[in-house]
């Protein structure tokens, strides 16, 4: 019995003070927007009018509910008067923490303090809103019943669902359908048969084409900058994912991509417009240079010491490309604009055919770092990953591996960056900060190390998710950063972990089969 | 006449005020299976670390069939034929069994990475023909059901069988063992020691040992280095070791040699583990 009183006040205590939090930074108005989009209730407000309190009411009830929710414990089968005991002293606790908090400001407010010297966001509207625009002490209450009602369905919902494991059976039972359909039915026939393959490979082509069409220039913008980022992301995963250098200022070869594009086809300063797909690979190889020049002197660094060498690397391009030093070569801090802009049947790229070159380009090299990650040249670098030392005794050069993961790496980004000057039309100085060699860090990292499926994965929600949580304002990069923790904890080795290829038994009796034949 | 594998002279190693190898003279015959043995930080790790060239020894001169090889670096010396394998287990740990073996091929490989992307006629014929084999030694070594297990995943023998396995894989002329029953009980330790033996019949390969366990080396050594702080003690075939004051001295102290008179030859050396 005390152990369920405990566990309901532990999650009380959490909810609560996980409330008062979110209340004085403000972000439970955020919260009631949100709920107002998701219910359409905010439309045909005007402009400075309140948000409808049902929705403050809708927060609460979902806090509560989890609070309830979170009393259940797996391992012990909690009986009725336990869950409903758990469940009650959560909805108390969190409620008279939350009420008391509201209650206390609240009466500090009508005494005519105002909480904006302190925190800015705890404007007194806010306060009103938070008191249902009511007495401190019927929000209080309010708050207190609220809380206390849906912990117990919460707590109650959570015993109905594990009560007698019908819904364990259930679900098992669907999944093992599922299996069925997957497994043995005709999804998988179809999937695993060429023409399956071809089928799928067309769908997803012509869905590739003309979803640029259908979404409209602020996605073809996000989804151009994803690619980007894929292009980026594919590069360090050769050498960070595959070869294991932590090189921490790939910024820096995006940057001459992207410069030496500019320069190359800009109007301004130097008025050279050259060819622009010649552009491209002068492009692509002087950042391959750069890498040459980087890399040739620091590859016998190992972990931290190569991290800081390149770090100070990307910092001192960025530099040196905004200094006065070189104002005439590359226009300093102004940046270079009337970047050159590809022509495609008479006109200049729209943003959708630059999404649909992004996309061309991002299938290719996919393609070529999957050939590379496959081949005699991947297993050297993974096998430098794994133990550099022993990867040398075993025959591989791993100087000159280490060099080649570098150098392709840094074309991947003089690619991008070629590109990314080109969409933009404009590269600034300021566009290669550090964040940007962070970024695509952990879009490695976070997609999986070494995976292609997870650099794109990665890309998607390091890139693409912020956008999608503009609605967060402010808080968008607190709610992004908490996503990362959860996910780095539920999925520690990335999203999307690296599969190592799978030479089967299937390859191996084909080979038999060969040598049959050959006998025969 | 026999020609000798590696023929070390006066090899010395410092580690600051340490010698390690103090002036060994080490001569292996080809095809033979020679061990190293010596007590605990006699320096036998390091003299090995000099052959296959983790080390730069700061004196003296190391011969692999006529060529010096001293000061090259390891993934010449493993192309020249000289394989290792390590007294702690160091497989490439996240790759697979058989990506193991294959990286243990790549110095006999020899397309580069824009083949690999095309994959032309030339690469599919040696990707081919280097899985064939990686799957053939796995077969030779037992391993063969497992060829898609990442390494880390292995059981403790089969690890160092694959350990083998890689090292084999590069076609070498010398195989040096760090340790291989380190850590097997008795039945893993008679199947290790067959194994190396088959090793040598079939492979004909010259083999290098350092080993611990008395049994495993008089049974299989045509010859005996001993090692004591760093200089050779004895050298000779495994009855002349067995019969050695000043081995049985550097295992069991001195004095032990003249206690060995008093009791049976054949207790103390028993107590030395032969």
């Amino acid at each position: 019995m005390l152990f369920y009183l405990k566990k309901g006040l532990i999650s009380g205590l959490v909810f609560g003070i996980v409330f008062i939090f979110l209340m004085l930074i403000g972000f439970i108005t955020v919260g009631t927007t949100m709920i107002g989009d998701f219910l359409g209730n905010l439309d045909n407000l005007s402009d400075g009018a309140r948000i409808p309190v049902s929705n403050l009411l809708i927060l609460v009830g979902l806090l509560g509910f989890f609070t309830g929710l979170s009393t259940r414990d797996k391992a012990t089968d909690a009986n009725w008067v336990q869950t409903i005991l758990a469940g009650f002293a959560a909805g108390l606790l969190a409620g008279l923490l939350v009420g008391g908090a509201v209650w206390g400001a609240g009466t500090l407010h009508m005494q005519g303090v105002d909480f904006r010297k302190y925190l800015p966001n705890l404007c007194p509207e806010e306060m009103c809103f938070l008191m249902f625009y009511s007495t401190p002490m019927a929000a209080a209450r309010t708050y207190l019943i609220y809380w206390i009602i849906f912990s117990l369905a919460g707590a109650l919902g959570a015993k109905l669902v594990t009560i007698g494991n019908w819904s364990g059976k259930t679900l098992s039972k669907i999944k093992e359908n599922v299996n069925k359909l997957t497994s043995a039915g005709k999804v998988k026939q179809i999937l695993e048969s060429k023409v399956g393959l071809i089928i799928l490979i067309i769908l997803l082509g012509v869905a590739l084409y003309f979803l640029p069409l259908a979404w409209g220039s602020y996605w073809n913008y996000i989804m151009g900058t994803v690619a980007i980022y894929i292009l980026l992301g594919l590069g360090l995963n050769i050498i960070v994912g595959y070869s294991g250098q932590l090189v921490l200022g790939y910024v820096a070869f995006f940057a001459i991509g992207a410069y030496t594009f500019a320069l190359l086809t800009a109007p301004e300063p130097h008025g050279i417009e050259m060819n622009l797909l010649l552009a491209v690979v002068v492009s692509m190889v002087f950042s391959t240079l750069t890498g040459l020049l980087l890399g040739l002197p620091i590859l016998n660094l190992r972990g931290d010491y190569l991290a800081i060498v390149t770090l100070g690397f990307g910092e001192i391009i960025r530099i040196l490309i905004r200094s006065d030093l070189l104002m005439p070569l590359t226009n300093g801090p102004n940046g270079v604009t009337n970047v050159g802009q590809p022509f495609w049947r008479g006109h200049i790229f729209s943003d959708v055919n630059y999404v649909h070159l992004l996309m061309l380009l991002v299938l290719a090299s996919l393609f070529v770092s999957k050939r590379l990650k496959d081949s005699r040249t991947g297993r050297a670098w993974i096998a430098i990953r794994e133990d550099q030392t022993v990867a040398q005794a075993t025959g591989v050069n791993t100087y000159r591996y280490k060099i080649l993961a570098l150098l392709l790496g840094a074309a991947f980004a003089g690619l991008s960056g070629a590109l990314f000057a080109s969409r933009n039309q404009f590269t600034g100085p300021e566009d290669f900060t550090l964040m940007v060699s962070v970024n695509v860090l952990c879009i490695v990292i976070v997609g999986g190390m070494g995976s292609l499926p997870g650099v794109v994965i990665g890309a998607f929600v390091l890139k693409g998710l912020p956008e999608l949580l503009r609605e967060l304002a402010d808080y968008r990069l607190l709610a992004f950063g908490a996503l990362l923790v959860v996910m780095m904890i539920v999925r520690p080795s990335g999203l999307w972990p690296t599969q190592r290829k799978r030479f089967s038994t299937s390859q191996r009796d084909s080979f038999d089969k060969d040598k049959a034949e050959v006998e025969v | 006449m026999i020609s000798s594998a590696i023929c070390a002279k006066g090899v010395s190693k410092h580690f600051g005020g340490l010698t390690a190898v103090n002036g060994v003279d080490l001569v292996v015959p080809e095809q033979s299976i020679s061990s190293i043995i010596g007590p605990n930080g006699a320096g036998k790790t390091t003299l090995f670390n000099c052959v296959s060239g983790f080390y730069i020894p700061d004196e003296g001169e190391i011969q692999f069939v006529g060529q010096p090889i001293q000061g090259l670096p390891t993934h010449k010396i493993c192309d020249l034929g000289i394989a290792r394998t390590y007294q702690n287990i160091r497989l490439f740990k996240q790759m697979t069994a058989i990506e193991n073996v294959l990286v243990g091929h790549h110095t006999r490989m020899n397309t580069n990475w824009v083949e690999s992307i095309f994959r032309n006629k030339r690469y599919r014929q040696e990707e081919k023909k280097a899985l064939e084999e990686a799957f053939e030694l796995l077969d030779f070594v037992g391993l063969s059901g497992m060829a898609d297990t990442p390494a880390h995943n292995l059981p403790y023998g089969a690890q160092r069988r694959l350990e083998i396995a890689r090292a084999l894989a590069s076609h070498p002329k010398l195989l040096l063992l760090d340790e291989p029953t380190a850590g097997m009980n008795s039945q893993e330790t008679a199947e290790m020691t067959l194994f190396i033996q088959r090793l040598r019949d079939t492979r004909n390969i010259t083999i290098l040992l350092i080993e611990h366990d008395m049994r495993v080396v008089m049974d299989i050594s045509d010859q005996i280095t001993v090692l004591d702080y760093g200089v050779k003690i004895a050298e000779g075939k495994p009855a002349e070791i067995r019969s050695d004051q000043r081995v049985i001295e550097a295992y069991l102290g001195p004095g032990a040699a003249a206690l060995s008179e008093k009791f049976s030859r054949k207790r103390t050396l028993h107590a030395v583990g032969c």
